[in-house]
């Protein structure tokens, strides 16, 4: 367990910061994640995800589910400007060769997106956000927000696959 | 023909990326949550395919790293908990999604991803203590060199000084003359064995197609060869000499400047003799 935790937690922190906006908070989560790959690694499908992509959408659905039950504007709003003990780390050796090649990948395949699209797709990706609630966020026709991500996503697939 | 409920459509297909990315909602949920439930693999099939792109999304964040402390805390209460597969049904990974069956087959395979990732990481182990050997059999090997050296330095050594302190040894100084007016020398012979070992400092490079030749001269008598030798970066060179004849008898030494190989004669301009 600790090799797996020492290979995924930095980025599942990582997310989960990147989600909560509060390192405490998403340390918290970051725990109940790695208990849940102990306790329910039963249900893993290596057919259906590699155990990074599984143990990353845990912790985004348990990261999402924190900012649904909280007050979130305006806590996030406050934590968001600053956290003193953000610490974020650049991988060494080949990890980070991997890390910055992956990453290279996917941001390119991110600015083909429309700025709009992009948007929208993180604002749920990042803030949980629906149809609708990103519809009132950004005052857009609910069936613009809709074409937006629609096509944003098929036109990330397409980057990403090529 | 319109598609019933239960037939996957291109409708769906439209859906399933927002559903993924867990945007759907109002009717468009219902709709897609029963068509799902229904046991609609290609939705599946789909569904996994757009989380394998929001996994590469994920990956876009800086990753943080966690302290020390934390890593600790939660490797200890992953120890205080039962193993895998003891702990009692929990609720849906993602709550949106309806629960599938566990089958005991993803057992074994969860266990074999796991000591896939223990392997994966023992091959980096290797590698780097592979790397950590090759290193040390460098660093080994430049000593095992280093050694070598200093023993031929001690051997030099304690030949020199048996030679110089030898009964009856005879050191002679050797001045620096024509192009070397700077340069200085010693010989020292051992009248017993014949055995000498002359040193020059302070000798220019020779020029190209040029070397030092010593030569010892017996009294009036022309001068025998006693080898050709280079300098090194700072004008110094050592050069020993088995046998002398009539090593017991006063003799001259010097150092001329010859072709390279050195010839039989001197022909060149004496550089030091004492």
């Amino acid at each position: 367990m600790a090799e797996i935790f020492d290979l995924h937690s930095p980025l599942v922190l990582g997310l989960l910061f990147r989600i909560l906006g509060r390192r405490s908070e998403a340390e918290e989560i970051l725990q109940e994640v790695f208990l849940q790959v102990w306790t329910q690694a039963g249900r893993y499908d290596p057919d259906r995800a590699s155990p990074r992509g599984w143990i990353l959408m845990l912790a985004r659905s348990r990261a999402l589910d924190r900012i649904r039950r909280r007050d979130s504007s305006r806590r996030r709003e406050e934590e968001v400007a600053g956290d003193p003990l953000l610490a974020a780390v650049h991988p060494v050796g080949t990890e980070r060769l991997e890390a910055v090649e992956r990453k290279s990948r996917v941001h390119s395949a991110l600015d083909l997106l429309a700025p709009e699209q992009r948007r929208c797709i993180e604002l749920a990706f990042f803030e949980g956000l629906t149809h609708t609630q990103i519809a009132e966020r950004l005052q857009a026709p609910l069936g613009t927000v809709k074409s937006r991500i629609l096509l944003g996503m098929n036109k990330l697939r397409q980057a990403l696959g090529s | 023909m319109m598609a019933g409920a239960h037939e996957h459509s291109a409708r769906f297909d439209e859906l399933l990326p927002a559903y993924a990315l867990g945007a759907l909602d109002g009717d468009d949920l219902r709709e897609l949550e029963a068509h799902i439930a229904a046991g609609c693999a290609e939705c599946w099939r789909q569904i996994d395919l757009w989380q394998g792109d929001l996994e590469a999304l994920a990956t876009t964040v800086e990753p943080v790293m966690p302290s020390a402390e934390l890593r600790e805390r939660v490797l200890r209460a992953v120890d205080d908990r039962p193993p895998i597969g003891r702990i009692s049904p929990v609720g849906p990974i993602d709550p949106i999604r309806p629960r599938r069956p566990i089958r005991s087959s993803r057992w074994l395979a969860i266990a074999a991803t796991l000591l896939l990732v223990v392997a994966v990481w023992g091959v980096w182990r290797q590698a780097r203590l592979s790397a950590e050997r090759d290193n040390l059999e460098r660093q080994v090997a430049s000593l095992e060199r280093r050694l070598e050296q200093t023993q031929a330095d001690n051997r030099r050594l304690a030949k020199t000084l048996s030679l110089i302190t030898a009964p009856g040894a005879r050191a002679i100084q050797l001045a620096g003359l024509g192009p070397a007016q700077g340069a200085v020398g010693h010989a020292f012979v051992n009248p017993t064995t014949g055995q000498a070992i002359v040193y020059a400092f302070d000798l220019p490079a020779p020029a190209a197609g040029k070397t030092y030749q010593l030569w010892w001269i017996p009294a009036g008598r022309p001068p025998v060869p006693a080898g050709t030798f280079d300098v090194d970066a700072h004008g110094a060179a050592r050069l020993e000499v088995d046998k002398v004849a009539d090593a017991a008898e006063p003799k001259t030494w010097a150092v001329t400047l010859e072709p390279a190989g050195g010839l039989p004669q001197p022909s060149g301009p004496i550089v030091l003799k004492g």
